[in-house]
């Protein structure tokens, strides 16, 4: 297949959390509002005025200074982002709006703002309580939180706008950019994909680090090239996989998974376009703020979540991308010392194991994975297990 | 060998097997007072087993075997104490060892492997680990049992070993080893079904940490009965969060009436809370004389029966605070007569984040060895607020307040300005110098404010000394690992000799 024309660039912006599409959007007087967990709708922050950042810490090497100020017991994740801020890397935020998800990254955060790595004047950042349950005793206590920890906060600090119609704007232009992706992502169910699973990624996951509205022509002009694209008469890859699990911002692993064999038809995680870019639907009858909360509780897959239907739900909902994907198996992952993947991983990789049917690979990584040799390894075994499987039942 | 503190060489009685080589000589009423008080432990033990459900129930289950330690845990809290200080030791312990078997034999009356009392089994709510029970005060025909105190929490406190087999078998089913011990030796005993299958409904909470939520969830599947999960705020110093609460709790309370055909009993539910309330005053009694120059209920002399009576008693037994009134007589006894709780007071310390499971005793050790007294620690420094004891609407509030501050949860939730500000706080109210800080390897929430607390530690000019444990698993760090930190330190740094040598290195990993 051709190479897709803006990838390269993609690619080498997603290299910074600072990246010159952020930079422009703050030349324009744009606020760039950090952001490190989907239980922050996202759509709050990208009102107009400002734009949100979901942090990550790429190319992260050393994390001698994340370590000591949260010991090696944390996730790899969350210390390099404690590195990173450590060394300046987020100086450029306006503010952090952090939700109390799990209690790494609620330290980090807590650390970020303990040792001042954020200096603007007006620089500030919140906690929010977000639910735990799906019900509409949560949903009102969410509601509340986003009310009283993002949107008054941007409102009194920056003056920026947070009616109803700023919120509105702000929902269509996230289901304009969701609608692009979802396209996008469609054309890995064909046989012979027109699109590879980490070329996708590498758009989507620019959506979460990018000012949505700057990257929206690029998108568009993606789709449109890739509706041209021929793809490769054969198939490269040897398997499917729904590629489920934690933070996946590293563009390395996706690429070490299909080189070996294993194309990622479907990504269910924290930077894929499952959940994340499901179009919100409203309605003029109840409250923006209400419609947006409500729509990130009952479509938000995190673990977190603690009421038996969600647990259950979970499980459904991978099940359903595996079908829909057409995927022969599923690749669990988790990113080491991260608890609630942890247990996620091994129920789900039990349950869809032997309640379900399909093939698991079940593996936690470190933040980093680029040169994994035993992650390499894993992914082999796993895909010629796959294959074994596709023989047997050719026979 | 004597009357007086560190008269016995302590560490000589350790010679690398489960059971020491002797009692110890603390002179001869200490001794006789000691003596009939392991008489009586026995007593309640055997009285325990003469009945036929929990007969079968010691030989269906596991971790029965663990209490056969139970002499030489109680052995072990009181280890070098004279005077007062073992008098208050005994009054805690020995109340523990009889509420444990009251538990255990509700366990076994219920399950259907054991007494297959299907009636009593429908009158019992299964709280999960660590949960408060204030919800049951309301519900005085109903009883609750916190499933996994008197099966996984009290066999890893009263036997070293005592988890080890689940915290495998969780492992070996694909759980990361990098996960709390505690959730973990849950999920492996819900897995071996090891779990007595009773209730008639269960409430699990968003308890201490994000690993024992995930854990809840996982057994959940195992027990098959209907569950409520009652997620309560986890930012609870925030007064926005409040209301939520208060609304979970009425959602808790209505799924307890609908699963059992109950109604919420509100003058049981406010009787119960005088009775919290006088506990509390009384705890409140016992930290005030904890900042004098003579302390006298401290360490493992608060620990363990704080958990006991702030979160399972919940003001529902009223035999704790009968209890409660005899320790704070003790208590004022010896601060009138200057009673020291060590031979030689050198620090006073603040023991910070999570104790180890399988070394509860090490309060002790430190008072003993290098005379350091443990003044509190973080699991006992829970609300001591007073609550409503006539308004339901604040009632509500009140609960939610309580399930918000759990033991632990209150510290390892919130944010740093109950996580870290407040140890500082402490410190400075109860003048200590010194900060005991124990590094549960598996505990994330307070893993990640290691290096805020050294700087902190260091402004402020205090001793920090960081204690490596496993929780529940002692293959991570054992108990000699532990004191082999602070005797560094006190060596080290403070260029100290022990008070008792013998104490510094012995050979206790066998021990029970």
């Amino acid at each position: 297949m051709k190479d897709l024309k803006h990838l390269y660039y993609l690619e080498n912006l997603l290299t910074e959390a600072n990246n010159d599409l952020v930079r422009q959007a703050q030349e324009e007087g744009r606020l760039a509002v950090g952001n490190v967990c989907s239980l922050i709708p996202e759509v709050l922050l990208d009102l107009p005025g400002c734009f949100s950042v979901r942090l990550r810490a790429p190319r992260t090497g050393s994390m001698e200074v994340g370590t000591y100020y949260m010991t090696s017991l944390l996730c790899e994740f969350c210390r390099a982002l404690v590195e990173r801020a450590m060394e300046g890397g987020y100086e450029f935020l306006d503010c952090i709006m952090a939700p109390d998800a799990c209690a790494a990254m609620n330290r980090a955060v807590e650390n970020m703002e303990l040792l001042k790595t954020c200096n603007k004047e007006k620089f500030f950042i919140t906690y929010s309580d977000v639910p735990m349950k799906s019900d509409e005793t949560a949903l009102k206590h969410y509601v509340k939180q986003m009310r009283i920890r993002v949107l008054e906060p941007l409102n009194e600090v920056y003056g920026i706008d947070v009616s109803d119609e700023a919120l509105r704007k702000a929902v269509e232009q996230h289901n304009g950019v969701s609608k692009l992706i979802r396209e996008l992502g469609e054309y890995r169910k064909e046989e012979s994909p027109r699109i590879t699973g980490y070329e996708f990624h590498v758009f989507c996951l620019a959506t979460y680090v990018c000012p949505k509205d700057l990257l929206i022509p690029i998108l568009e002009d993606t789709l449109k090239q890739v509706k041209r694209r021929r793809p490769d008469e054969k198939s490269p890859f040897r398997a499917r996989v729904v590629l489920a699990g934690s933070e996946i911002d590293d563009l390395d692993f996706i690429k070490l998974i299909e080189e070996n064999g294993a194309m990622v038809v479907a990504d269910r995680h924290c930077f894929g376009s499952f959940p994340g870019r499901d179009e919100i639907k409203l309605n003029d009858e109840e409250d923006m703020l209400t419609q947006i909360c409500r729509h990130y509780m009952t479509a938000g897959q995190c673990p977190r979540y603690m009421n038996t239907d969600k647990i259950n739900e979970r499980k459904d909902y991978v099940d359903q991308l595996a079908k829909e994907y057409k995927a022969d198996g599923i690749i669990y992952e988790q990113m080491k010392f991260c608890d609630y993947w942890g247990y996620e991983r091994m129920a789900a990789s039990y349950i869809m194991e032997h309640e379900y049917g399909y093939p698991v690979l079940s593996v936690d990584r470190p933040y980093v994975v680029g040169t994994s040799g035993q992650l390499r390894t894993r992914v082999q075994a796993f895909v010629e297990g796959l294959e074994i499987k596709k023989i047997h039942r050719r026979q | 060998m004597g009357k007086k503190m560190n008269s016995e060489k302590l560490g000589n009685f350790y010679y690398g097997n489960k059971t020491k080589k002797r009692r110890e000589w603390r002179g001869a009423a200490d001794t006789w007072y000691d003596y009939t008080r392991w008489l009586a432990n026995w007593k309640v033990m055997a009285k325990f087993m003469m009945k036929p459900a929990n007969l079968k129930g010691f030989f269906r289950y596991r971790w029965m075997g663990s209490y056969l330690a139970v002499p030489d845990f109680v052995d072990r809290h009181t280890e070098g104490l004279r005077g007062p200080q073992l008098r208050i030791a005994h009054k805690e312990f020995d109340f523990i060892v009889e509420h444990v078997c009251e538990t255990i034999g509700n366990l076994f009356r219920a399950d259907p492997a054991c007494g297959g009392d299907e009636e009593f089994s429908r009158r019992v709510v299964v709280f999960d680990e660590n949960m408060m029970s204030q919800i049951m005060n309301g519900f005085p025909n109903l009883q609750m049992v916190c499933r996994e105190i008197p099966v996984v929490y009290t066999p890893s406190t009263v036997l070293q070993e005592g988890v080890l087999h689940y915290i495998d078998v969780a492992e070996e089913f694909g759980l990361p080893s990098d996960v709390c011990p505690m959730p973990a030796a849950e999920l492996g005993c819900a897995i071996d079904d090891d779990f007595p299958q009773i209730g008639i409904c269960a409430v699990n909470c968003n308890t201490t940490c994000d690993g024992s939520l995930m854990g809840n969830g996982v057994e959940a599947r195992r027990f098959n009965i209907p569950t409520f999960q009652l997620a309560v705020p986890i930012r609870h110093m925030q007064e926005s969060v409040q209301e939520y609460g208060a609304e979970e709790i009425k959602n808790c309370i209505k799924f307890i009436e609908e699963q059992t055909g109950e109604t919420f009993d509100w003058d049981h539910y406010f009787k119960c809370m005088k009775t919290f309330n006088a506990e509390t005053k009384l705890f409140r009694e016992w930290l005030e004389l904890s900042k004098t120059d003579y302390p006298q209920i401290i360490g493992n002399n608060v620990a363990l029966y704080r958990d006991a009576y702030y979160q399972v008693g919940g003001g529902r037994d009223a035999r704790f605070l009968q209890n409660d009134r005899e320790i704070t007589e003790l208590g004022y006894q010896g601060y009138e007569k200057k009673v020291l709780c060590a031979s030689e007071v050198r620090h006073r310390a603040v023991l910070w984040g999570v104790q180890a499971q399988y070394y509860t005793a090490f309060p002790i050790w430190l008072q003993n060895c290098w005379g350091i007294l443990p003044l509190i620690d973080m699991l006992s420094l829970t609300s001591t607020s007073y609550y409503s004891e006539d308004d339901k609407e604040q009632a509500y509030l009140d609960m939610a307040d309580l399930y918000m501050k759990m033991n632990m949860r209150n510290r390892s939730n919130g944010g740093y300005e109950v996580g870290v500000d407040d140890l500082w706080r402490f410190c400075e109210e109860f003048r200590a110098d010194m900060v005991i800080m124990y590094e549960h390897i598996g505990c994330k929430a307070m893993a990640g404010y290691h290096g805020i607390f050294e700087e902190q530690a260091r402004e402020r000019g205090i001793h920090l000394i960081w204690v490596t444990h496993g929780l529940m698993d002692p293959r991570k760090a054992s108990r000699k690992d532990m004191r082999g930190e602070v005797n560094r330190y006190m060596r080290a740094v403070l260029q100290e000799e022990p008070l008792d040598p013998t104490l510094e290195d012995f050979a206790d990993d066998n021990n029970w």
